[in-house]
């Protein structure tokens, strides 16, 4: 089964490293994987986003109206690549308040999951501000927005290494996964 | 076992196998990780291969044409505009032809996304009349490095490998059968003399001339035969209208375009026939003019300029970039491969689904008026400092020529008014300095270059400058690194590509060489002296005896070096008294100093600050203050 990921922030937020997780989950499926990145002055602050293919084909970036899930470590980027998502797909984003009351509606007249975390408050308890991406991958594999499971995270994250960083990388995993549940969602 | 392999780094690994033996380089996005990659592999495999990040990419492809010609396989990787600065000897090359397989890489940016031009390098290699591979993905670059090399060596001919942002930034699942060196040199190492080749004169280059089309004529009755340029798909079938009447349209692309066309076809159901062409020049012409006759349209797809097309003989059925059919400029997105498909199946009698894509949502989007975040330079750097000296010095009236690289970015505040390629700070600083002597213009003229571009175009225009009695502040903001592209040593450093030693070439030397009079290094960091120091350089540019006036502005980058920051911590606050006018968060730009949602006033964000402290005279008001200096009980500004 095909899966097209967007997932999407602010240079320093994450973006290359949470890409690097899914592939390589993709990978320890077994499973073709292709996935574009930023380079260059986007790695200056400025928006990142890239595009994983688990499972598909050779073309590069992921058409709009047709991501699986648009996973964001920042609400206006969220917002700004809202359009990737296809109908009856997921948007898991790192915010402590709401998407934008301007696009709940058509939203959820498309039947697009909408998964709000405010990861960057659980990623200070945790005492790693810098995990927040690993925790709203945890929330969205939780919500089964990746078509991958919590334990295909945590495989890719061993296998990535580096081993001091293995651990806290898996507990911000559990710690979004463990918020998805309390949302009432089971992976 | 299948590993996940960025395009560049397979385009490396391709080098390896192959028995490439010397890799040059200049950085440049998006073809930087290449060179990297070759120093980890040739590591990791034991191979004997000599790397260096060289001065420009004519030094990286002259040092790796001599390894051919010595007998060793070599190749030079750059960005599509360092092709430029390659052309002279790339042309020449053309010409004499080469011993090994010399293979060079230019990465070309569609978009463009990191670049001042969206050029295509298969048109260079057109005009330079060597051959060139266009590959869809990494693993399909990584195939292609060898048979490039195969090509090159069987006939002598310098060989292009031209892949694209999409291609080299991809990350793909590769299966890596054996990831040794397959190919052994072949034992004839050695330069073996030949004037009348490797030193022609005209008359004997005109026979070199006719050798070289020999070649290419030889070479594209080997590109009619090759697997690299194949038919997909078998003749036009709708499942959505059963089967269609044969011949109507046929579809020609290369590259991502060629991949993105073919998801494009998959999921509208549609299996028209598609010629992918990994070989655009020379273009197999009898394969590509057959499969045109066959049909009443054909679609060419390529990126990001036209190269297949332009060499097709017969175009009157041919739709593209060239007839507007395709976008005419700028990368062609899935959106567009997607729209251009459909309308050409439409025309064509073959209806297709609407794409899912939801025009509602995205015109909701779009009346949020979000803009993108625009790159910033990074919080602690020096260049900012220099920056906003030499704006608080000079102000808005003067003319500021800036150049390539993370400082381009001093057009945020102002202080770039010019970017045009490599070096021309240097040379347009010159050239406002006569026009404006011309015309009675007395504005200061202070140009900004790096250090690592200043030593691969800055010298001879500053030797030039001195020579012609210009006169202009030449602030060359060194900070030791090539940092834009992911901090390439340059020749200022004492280590080389791979980490051994290198013999150190210091900037003051150099500049001083050139015969500048004035030069001063300082550190950007103490603005005060060093706005002292940008007057006392101007006014030599206006002193009778003046001319051109070098200051070295001299810190390491932050995010490579950052034990001087370290060493000497100035953590801040915002006071209390802030009042959200948003001057320093405008006119110091840094990603550290965040202005509230509700504007009311300014916060330190602690989670990137570095603690340089330079943002204290940022704040005219003096509401930005060190931390040891702030009043006890009042509550630290906190970011959320």
């Amino acid at each position: 089964m095909e899966r097209k990921l967007i997932i999407a922030g602010i240079g320093g937020q994450g973006v290359v490293y949470a890409t690097k997780v899914v592939s390589q989950a993709g990978l320890l499926r077994g499973e073709r994987v292709l996935a574009s990145e930023n380079h260059g002055m986007s790695q200056r602050g400025g928006s990142v986003m890239s595009c994983v293919k688990i499972g598909g084909s050779d073309a590069p970036l992921i058409r709009r109206g047709t991501a699986d899930a648009v996973v964001a470590f920042d609400r206006l980027e969220a917002i700004r690549n809202l359009p990737f998502v296809r109908a009856g797909g997921n948007v898991c984003v790192n915010t402590p308040d709401g998407l934008d009351p301007a696009v709940n509606g058509r939203l959820a007249e498309m039947g697009v999951g909408v998964h709000l975390i405010n990861a960057n408050a659980l990623a200070n308890e945790l005492g790693a501000s810098s995990a927040a991406n690993l925790i709203v991958l945890g929330f969205a594999a939780a919500h089964g927005a990746l078509g991958l499971t919590l334990d295909d995270l945590k495989e890719s994250v061993k296998a990535l290494g580096p081993t001091k960083a293995v651990e806290m990388n898996l507990k911000a995993l559990d710690v979004g996964a463990a918020k998805a549940m309390a949302n009432g969602r089971f992976a | 076992m299948p590993q996940l392999l960025l395009g560049n780094d397979a385009i490396a690994l391709g080098m390896i196998q192959s028995g490439c033996q010397v890799v040059t380089a200049y950085p440049g996005t998006p073809s930087s990780e290449i060179l990297a990659g070759v120093i980890k592999f040739k590591k990791k495999l034991g191979a004997d291969v000599y790397t260096e990040w060289s001065a420009s990419e004519k030094v990286a492809l002259e040092v790796a044409l001599a390894a051919s010609w010595s007998g060793l396989r070599a190749a030079t990787t750059m960005k599509q505009v360092g092709l430029n600065v390659a052309a002279d000897p790339l042309f020449s090359a053309a010409y004499t032809g080469v011993v090994a397989g010399l293979v060079i890489v230019p990465c070309d940016d569609p978009g463009p996304h990191s670049s001042q031009t969206e050029q295509d390098s298969r048109l260079m290699a057109l005009t330079a009349k060597v051959p060139v591979f266009d590959p869809s993905t990494p693993e399909e670059a990584m195939a292609m490095v060898e048979a490039a090399f195969d090509l090159s060596e069987r006939h002598r001919i310098p060989v292009i490998l031209r892949p694209t942002t999409r291609v080299c930034h991809a990350v793909q699942s590769v299966d890596i059968d054996d990831p040794a060196q397959k190919y052994k040199a072949n034992g004839k190492a050695g330069f073996k003399k030949d004037p009348q080749r490797w030193a022609a004169t005209p008359v004997f280059r005109l026979k070199l001339h006719h050798e070289l089309n020999a070649k290419l004529q030889a070479i594209e009755a080997e590109f009619e035969k090759s697997p690299l340029n194949t038919i997909f798909n078998s003749p036009i079938s709708n499942s959505l209208n059963g089967e269609l009447e044969i011949g109507r349209i046929g579809i020609i692309a290369s590259g991502v375009a060629f991949a993105t066309a073919q998801e494009s076809l998959a999921e509208l159901g549609v299996s028209a026939p598609l010629l992918k062409i990994g070989t655009p020049y020379p273009l197999p012409r009898k394969l590509v003019s057959d499969f045109v006759s066959q049909f009443d349209r054909v679609l060419v797809l390529e990126e990001p300029d036209a190269c297949i097309e332009l060499q097709i003989p017969d175009r009157t059925r041919v739709s593209g970039r060239l007839d507007g059919v395709v976008p005419i400029a700028g990368e062609l997105t899935p959106e567009v491969i997607m729209s251009v498909v459909a309308e050409a199946l439409e025309r064509a009698g073959v209806s297709v689904p609407p794409p899912p894509d939801d025009a509602t949502l995205a015109s909701i989007v779009q009346s949020l008026k979000i803009t993108p975040r625009r790159p910033r330079l990074c919080p602690g750097c020096s260049h900012r400092s220099a920056f906003y000296t030499v704006k608080h010095t000079f102000g808005p009236n003067a003319i500021y020529p800036g150049d390539i690289g993370c400082y381009t970015l001093g057009t945020n505040l102002r202080v770039v008014d010019t970017c045009v390629d490599m070096g021309a700070s240097v040379t347009m600083a010159a050239g406002f300095y006569h026009a404006g002597r011309l015309i009675g213009d007395k504005r200061p003229i202070i140009s900004t270059i790096g250090d690592s571009t200043f030593i691969h175009s800055g010298i001879v225009p500053l030797i030039n400058a001195v020579h012609t009695n210009a006169r202009f502040v030449l602030l060359i903001l060194d900070n030791h690194t090539t940092a834009m592209t992911g901090a390439q040593p340059t020749p200022a450093n004492d280590f080389a590509a791979d980490g051994g030693a290198a013999t150190r070439v210091p900037i003051p030397d150099i500049v001083k060489a050139c015969g500048v009079k004035f030069v001063r290094v300082a550190d950007p960091y103490d603005q005060e002296p060093f706005e002292s120091l940008l007057k006392e350089a101007h006014a030599f540019t206006q002193s009778p005896d003046g001319g051109v006036a070098v200051i070295i502005a001299d810190r390491p980058c932050v995010l490579y070096d950052d034990t001087p920051v370290k060493s000497n911590p100035m953590p801040v606050v915002v006071t209390e008294q802030c009042d959200g006018c948003r001057y320093c968060v405008e006119a110091f730009e840094c990603p550290a100093l965040v202005l509230r949602p509700d504007k009311s006033r300014v916060d330190i964000d602690y989670r990137t600050c570095v603690e340089c402290g330079q943002c204290i005279d940022a704040c005219y008001k003096g509401f930005i203050v060190p931390k040891e200096l702030a009043v006890s009980d009042q509550p630290l500004a906190v970011s959320n």
